[in-house]
């Protein structure tokens, strides 16, 4: 089929979930169903993009809940909540924990399928965005001490000079450090290396 | 020594002494007439003993005559004294009797001075020297005339009145004064008699010595004349520590009166303010002077004296009774106050004694609560219509939701070039039973709002009543509305779910306050009544308001109403709630103004 990514579906109405789920076939989706957050939170975790399409009022454990539970995992899902009865405050929670949209029932369609292909998109993105995050800590975990404190230093915009100072090591051992430094993180610029601290979330953005 | 002159002067003396005195006593107090009484009595003693000394002593027959004469007008004197003290002393004797024998001695005095010698002899023959306490005294000798017989008559008749007089004031319980005065003048006028009789009809040789007689008489009245000084003194004292303890007492009611820390009153029966405390004045602003020229109603307003009467009326009828009231002060700025009022007798007329406590405090608080109260039904309301109408949007957008979806999953299926009809199918029936879902929910819905049958308990009619204008108490006060209460209090319990009935009353209350807005502040008058009604109960509300407007045909019809904001469905769901208690709700226009609305429900004894 044309989508590959799996797609979820939490919602404590069998009935819905049965009519949900012939609409996302229709479309070419495979979604995978439980009546309830806790059956979802048994499934074992991938790091494939997925997209989930939880109700927010279930007993239990509600939406909102199972959402918090995800944020703790790094993991590569969008969220779309639909509601019953929602309210302002209440979807403003989810989007603002990263929920991908919130649909108030009854869900059309078309604005079902387009959340869900942005979803899953944003999830591509997260997963991208995980890999790579991953990939820069692996090389980061590469530096010697040293050549990380000279890293973290440079990346805050200092001088060689000052970071000699501050060390209390020659300007020129800096420099050997900075470059092997510069090596080890694949940058060819400073600016690169900054940005490369900036995804890693080694120095804050600037206010 | 002459003990003859020795004796008769003493007793002159004595007697004029006794005189002066109560002579004395007369004319400072002239009401005192038995002491002028006594005083005659004790002078015209003095005077027949002087009589008598002349008598003793007279040398003719010419002069001891003339002796006689006097005598016989001391006699007189003595008499008409005698019936005078005993006349204002005691005022016990027949008056007729004391007439007579006033009568028979004036006659005899009268025929003494007309006669010659005297009342006594025809003629005086000769006199005799006779030796009578060792002295020589002079006795006369003559022919008794019987005329005398008229002097001694009334003499034995003052001896009747006397015993009679005595008699009558021993019976009416003065005992000791009847027997102390009665006893002894009887005994010495007897004895006088007795004594006279004896010398004239010249059976005893004796003179004439009556002055003793009379001493002793004038000796026993002065005794209890004076017992009635000490008695007289001894109730000015008595008085006069009952005068002191009445003041004694007076100062501490007064202190009661003064330091009471609300408004004390008493009121007449003609609606003035007889006494009252400095906390009045303070309150009112009235000063005493002009305090003693209102009238009650003078410090209430207008329209709130019909219920200021009511209480008044209730009051004395019952004996006590309580109301709240706007007092209105010299300075025009109402206060709310508790009034309290007890009837009291004071000089056979009812009066209202009481006080004021100022409860604007209180009262701002109660109105406020009342309001919070009504805000809080408010909200309550709101709350549970919004939890409905949410609970009903989740109940109904579940099916909603699966019809959608699953006809938009089928507009799909059919839109692709080899639609899965068995698929189709399916959906098909699956919309179809989410569709029976939704409508069941509506079903459930409706049952939930029309609330199915009443739950009866019994219920007293004057509970209801009381309940009912707790809560429009707030209503009442602020309409000015003057309500009137009035069922047995032996009504037999009624069947009923008391909210629902306690709600129909409150709504046909509102709506008769709501119907007496435009009337003038003292005529808003309601009503309630409850009377048995066949097996049922009457309960009536009656209003002079403006009655039925727009005709009485279509107030029961819903969303039929009068009012700017009104929805029109009062009246309805309070037809339902009676009909659904077995009873029936109507309207009538009063003949003068105003509506009456009535509903009975059946009695507990019909029902069970």
């Amino acid at each position: 089929m044309k989508h590959n990514h799996p797609v979820f579906l939490v919602d404590d109405e069998p009935a819905l979930l049965k009519a949900l789920t012939r609409l996302l076939k229709t479309e070419g989706y495979q979604p995978k169903t439980f009546t309830s957050a806790l059956d979802f939170l048994k499934l074992p975790r991938s790091n494939e993009p997925a997209c989930l399409i939880l109700d927010v009022s279930m007993p239990e454990m509600t939406g909102l809940e199972l959402q918090q539970h995800l944020l703790a995992e790094d993991s590569a899902l969008a969220i779309i909540f639909i509601s019953g009865n929602s309210d302002i405050p209440m979807s403003v929670r989810a989007i603002k924990a990263g929920a991908v949209d919130f649909l108030t029932k009854p869900v059309k369609d078309s604005e079902l399928l387009e959340a869900i292909s942005s979803g899953l998109k944003k999830a591509v993105e997260l997963r991208d965005a995980r890999n790579e995050r991953q990939e820069l800590r692996n090389r980061i975990s590469v530096l010697t001490p040293r050549e990380l404190e000279v890293y973290l230093l440079v990346v805050t915009g200092l001088p060689n000079k000052v970071i000699a100072n501050q060390l209390g090591i020659g300007e020129q051992t800096i420099k050997v450090h900075r470059s092997r430094a510069m090596i080890k993180m694949g940058a060819q610029s400073l600016a690169e290396l900054v940005l490369i601290a900036e995804r890693l979330g080694l120095v804050g953005s600037k206010k | 020594m002459n003990w003859v002159i020795v004796i008769w002067s003493m007793v002159a003396a004595t007697c004029l002494t006794l005189a002066g005195v109560h002579g004395f006593v007369w004319i400072r107090q002239r009401q005192a007439l038995a002491n002028l009484m006594f005083c005659l009595t004790a002078t015209s003693t003095a005077g027949m003993a002087a009589c008598e000394l002349w008598m003793m002593s007279s040398e003719t027959t010419d002069s001891y005559g003339r002796a006689l004469q006097w005598f016989n007008f001391t006699l007189w004197m003595m008499t008409i004294s005698v019936v005078g003290f005993v006349h204002f002393y005691q005022g016990s004797g027949r008056d007729w009797l004391a007439l007579l024998v006033c009568f028979l001695r004036t006659i005899a005095v009268i025929l003494n001075f007309s006669l010659h010698p005297n009342v006594y002899y025809s003629s005086i023959d000769s006199l005799r020297h006779i030796t009578f306490l060792r002295q020589t005294v002079t006795v006369a000798d003559g022919t008794p005339n019987p005329l005398m017989l008229i002097g001694q008559l009334s003499l034995l008749l003052l001896a009747v009145y006397l015993v009679d007089a005595t008699f009558r004031s021993y019976h009416r319980g003065h005992k000791k004064r009847a027997l102390s005065v009665g006893t002894s003048i009887v005994f010495f006028v007897l004895a006088l008699s007795l004594q006279t009789m004896l010398v004239f009809w010249d059976i005893v040789d004796a003179p004439i010595v009556s002055s003793l007689f009379f001493l002793g008489i004038v000796v026993a009245m002065g005794i209890e004349l004076s017992n009635d000084m000490v008695r007289a003194a001894q109730l000015a004292i008595d008085l006069q520590t009952r005068e002191y303890e009445l003041s004694r007492e007076r100062e501490l009611t007064d202190a009661i009166f003064q330091s009471a820390p609300g408004m004390l009153y008493l009121h007449s029966q003609d609606g003035r303010i007889v006494r009252w405390n400095a906390q009045h004045e303070k309150i009112t602003g009235y000063q005493s002077d002009e305090t003693q020229e209102l009238y009650v109603k003078d410090l209430f307003r207008k329209e709130d004296i019909p219920k200021l009467e009511q209480a008044w009326q209730l009051a004395f009828e019952t004996g006590a009774h309580e109301v709240e009231l706007d007092l209105i002060p010299k300075n025009g700025q109402p206060i709310r106050y508790f009034f309290t009022a007890v009837r009291v007798e004071i000089n056979k007329n009812a009066h209202l004694v009481g006080i004021g406590i100022d409860i604007s405090g209180q009262h701002a608080l109660a109105i406020e609560a009342s309001k919070q109260r009504e805000e809080v039904a408010h909200l309550a309301r709101i709350a549970s219509m919004s939890e409905l109408s949410s609970s009903l949007a989740h109940e109904l957008n579940q099916p909603l939701s699966i019809i959608l979806s699953n006809a938009q999953a089928a507009q799909r299926l059919m839109a692709s070039e080899s639609p899965d009809i068995h698929e189709v199918r399916e959906i098909l029936d699956d919309i179809v039973s989410a569709d029976i879902r939704a409508a069941d929910v509506i079903k459930r819905l409706r049952s939930i709002l029309r609330r199915g049958e009443p739950i009866l308990e019994p219920v007293a009619p004057s509970d209801l009543f009381s309940n009912a204008l707790t809560l429009v108490k707030a209503d009442l006060e602020g309409g000015n509305i003057l309500v009137t209460r009035r069922h047995s209090v032996r009504l037999p319990l009624i069947h009923a779910d008391r909210i629902p009935v306690e709600q129909v009353l409150v709504n046909l209350i509102k709506n008769a306050i709501d119907a007496m807005s435009e009337n003038a502040p003292r005529e808003r008058q309601l009503s309630l009544t409850c009377m048995p009604d066949g097996s049922s109960l009457r309960f009536s509300i009656r209003d002079n308001g403006c009655g039925f407007p727009n005709g009485i045909e279509k107030i029961f019809e819903a969303f039929h109403t009068t009012k700017v904001n009104g929805l029109g469905l009062g009246l309805t769901i309070c037809q339902n709630i009676i009909q659904a208690h077995g009873g029936r709700l109507w309207a009538e226009a009063n003949k003068t103004h105003g509506a009456t609305f009535h509903f009975n429900l059946p009695c507990q004894s019909f029902i069970s």
